[in-house]
């Protein structure tokens, strides 16, 4: 990776989605109606992230998010967000970590657990739903 | 929210000074002049050593000036790392005691030599009680002037009275004064203390030159070994140039220092805390009201994470610390504000501003006009529901 008079942390497409994250639910999540929530992380450990499906056959019509954290975690759940929506529920579920940090252009070593947590939230929210299911 | 003009227009706001100062202009000049004059090695005999050593002896001479020590009590090190280390080495296999808000330099230097660590509890702002050590358990007690995250000045000349009442006197006291100097006014025989450890860059000097003061008489044991240079106290080729950008940036001080200008800081400063704890809902100040360092606030934004606060501020142009996780590399949360609000959240949801000597009001106003944006943005996404803990 090019680093020579970088003047950014991450890569550009990380603060693209850090700085104008795509799908966040700003506010009261009580006024989302969705079928499913999924939360992982916790806020002493510093990331948590909370997503919130729609589905129609099953195929996620809608999703959105919430995240406390870092960076890279913002931009790992917005970007999973773009990624995510339209597909069925096994196509969004075989997205993993790697996916992720490859779609954002390459992530730290050690903020690639935000990758894992935003893989593991969209993975509760659709176990959720498939238990309600 | 999307990144403003202004961080295009304007130039950077530069808020991270206890981290790294500017280089001064005067040091970079001293050092620049004395790159194209024929230094020589300054432990060598001939016409271009003595050169060089003059210079550093001229240094030494102004760092001792600017905190009231003998020129024989300085020795250069590469920062205030190596000094740290220098004082824990000379202690080896002894019984010491720390304030637990220490710089990892010292934590992690005492714990890999001491024979025993003992952890000095602080309060909620980071003040140590003198009351509460045992000074004879120990051999030394290290405490720094000011904290690097907090501001917070410790109060080291009632630790200094208690530390030399012991009757023997074979309890030593070491104060890491790397973000005081340069703020407030240090003096060593004030202070009592035995040992007393700077770096240059945070007053304005070059990276890669640090002082310690050791008190004439005290035990000593040089942490480098293989050459005589600092008279035997620290051996390796003396750093020439970085000395003289020290003593430059050490002489501005002197000549410069005014504690009025940092009066001036100090409520600029004052103001900013005010308008954050009135502007920005579910905020907290973490530093100190009273005796804090006059260009340090810290403050907490419950359910806005610091990396995300810095990198917002970064792309609007302004730079500042922060105490999260996940800005440090080993995703901990500041041991300091742990220590002092025993909650990781808002460790994690910390930011640190260190303000330099030139702040203007519209430096203030520059911050709070985008400061509140990006709080309130994080607040809105973040999973964390607002006012179940700490905040206004």
């Amino acid at each position: 990776m090019e680093t020579k008079n970088r003047s950014w942390v991450y890569s550009d497409i990380v603060k693209e989605y850090f700085l104008n994250p795509h799908n966040f639910l700003m506010g009261d999540e009580e006024l989302y109606a969705c079928d499913a929530v999924g939360i992982v992380g916790n806020p002493v450990c510093g990331d948590q992230m909370k997503m919130f499906l729609r589905v129609e056959h099953d195929t996620i019509i809608d999703l959105k998010w919430k995240t406390y954290g870092c960076a890279s975690a913002i931009a790992s759940t917005s970007a999973l967000s773009e990624l995510a929506k339209g597909k069925t529920l096994d196509a969004a579920l075989a997205i993993g970590p790697k996916e992720i940090a490859s779609f954002l252009g390459g992530l730290p070593e050690h903020k690639f657990h935000c990758s894992v947590l935003g893989h593991e939230a969209l993975a509760a929210a659709i176990n959720e739903y498939r238990k309600k299911a | 929210m999307q990144q403003s003009i202004s961080s295009i227009t304007s130039p950077r706001l530069y808020l991270d000074n206890a981290a790294t100062e500017k280089l001064l202009p005067v040091a970079q000049d001293a050092m620049i002049a004395a790159m194209r004059k024929d230094l020589g090695n300054a432990a060598a005999l001939h016409v271009e050593g003595c050169c060089a050593r003059s210079y550093i002896e001229d240094a030494r001479a102004k760092v001792a000036r600017l905190i009231h020590a003998q020129p024989s009590e300085i020795i250069f090190t590469s920062g205030g790392t190596e000094s740290n280390n220098t004082v824990m080495e000379t202690f080896r296999s002894q019984p010491i005691a720390l304030s637990s808000i220490e710089h990892p330099s010292i934590l992690e230097s005492t714990k890999a030599r001491a024979s025993q660590v003992d952890f000095l509890p602080v309060d909620s702002l980071g003040r140590i009680d003198p009351k509460l050590i045992t000074y004879k358990k120990y051999s030394l007690i290290s405490v720094m002037l000011a904290n690097n995250e907090l501001g917070t000045i410790e109060p080291l000349e009632e630790i200094a009275t208690n530390c030399h009442a012991q009757a023997d006197h074979t309890t030593f006291l070491h104060t890491d004064a790397t973000q005081a100097v340069g703020k407030i006014k240090i003096d060593v025989q004030a202070l009592d203390v035995d040992y007393l450890s700077f770096s240059a860059h945070k007053i304005g000097g070059p990276l890669g030159v640090g002082v310690l003061y050791v008190r004439q008489g005290v035990p000593f044991r040089p942490l480098l070994l293989g050459g005589h240079q600092e008279c035997g106290r620290r051996a390796g080729t003396s750093n020439t140039i970085g000395i003289i950008g020290l003593g430059a940036a050490v002489d501005w001080c002197w000549q410069e220092w005014s504690c009025k200008q940092w009066s001036k800081v100090a409520l600029l400063r004052d103001e900013l805390r005010e308008r954050i704890l009135n502007e920005i809902p579910y905020s907290s100040c973490n530093s100190p009201m009273r005796n804090c360092l006059p260009n340090i606030l810290n403050v907490s934004f419950q359910g806005a994470e610091g990396e995300s606060i810095q990198l917002y501020l970064d792309a609007e142009g302004i730079a500042v610390g922060t105490g999260s996780a996940c800005a440090a590399g080993d995703l901990q949360p500041s041991h300091v504000i742990m220590a002092t609000q025993h909650d990781a959240e808002v460790a994690h949801s910390s930011i640190r501003f260190s303000l330099p000597l030139d702040t203007k009001k519209s430096d203030i106003d520059r911050i709070m006009s985008v400061l509140p944006k990006i709080v309130k943005k994080l607040q809105g996404m973040s999973t964390i529901k607002l006012g179940a803990k700490h905040g206004n």
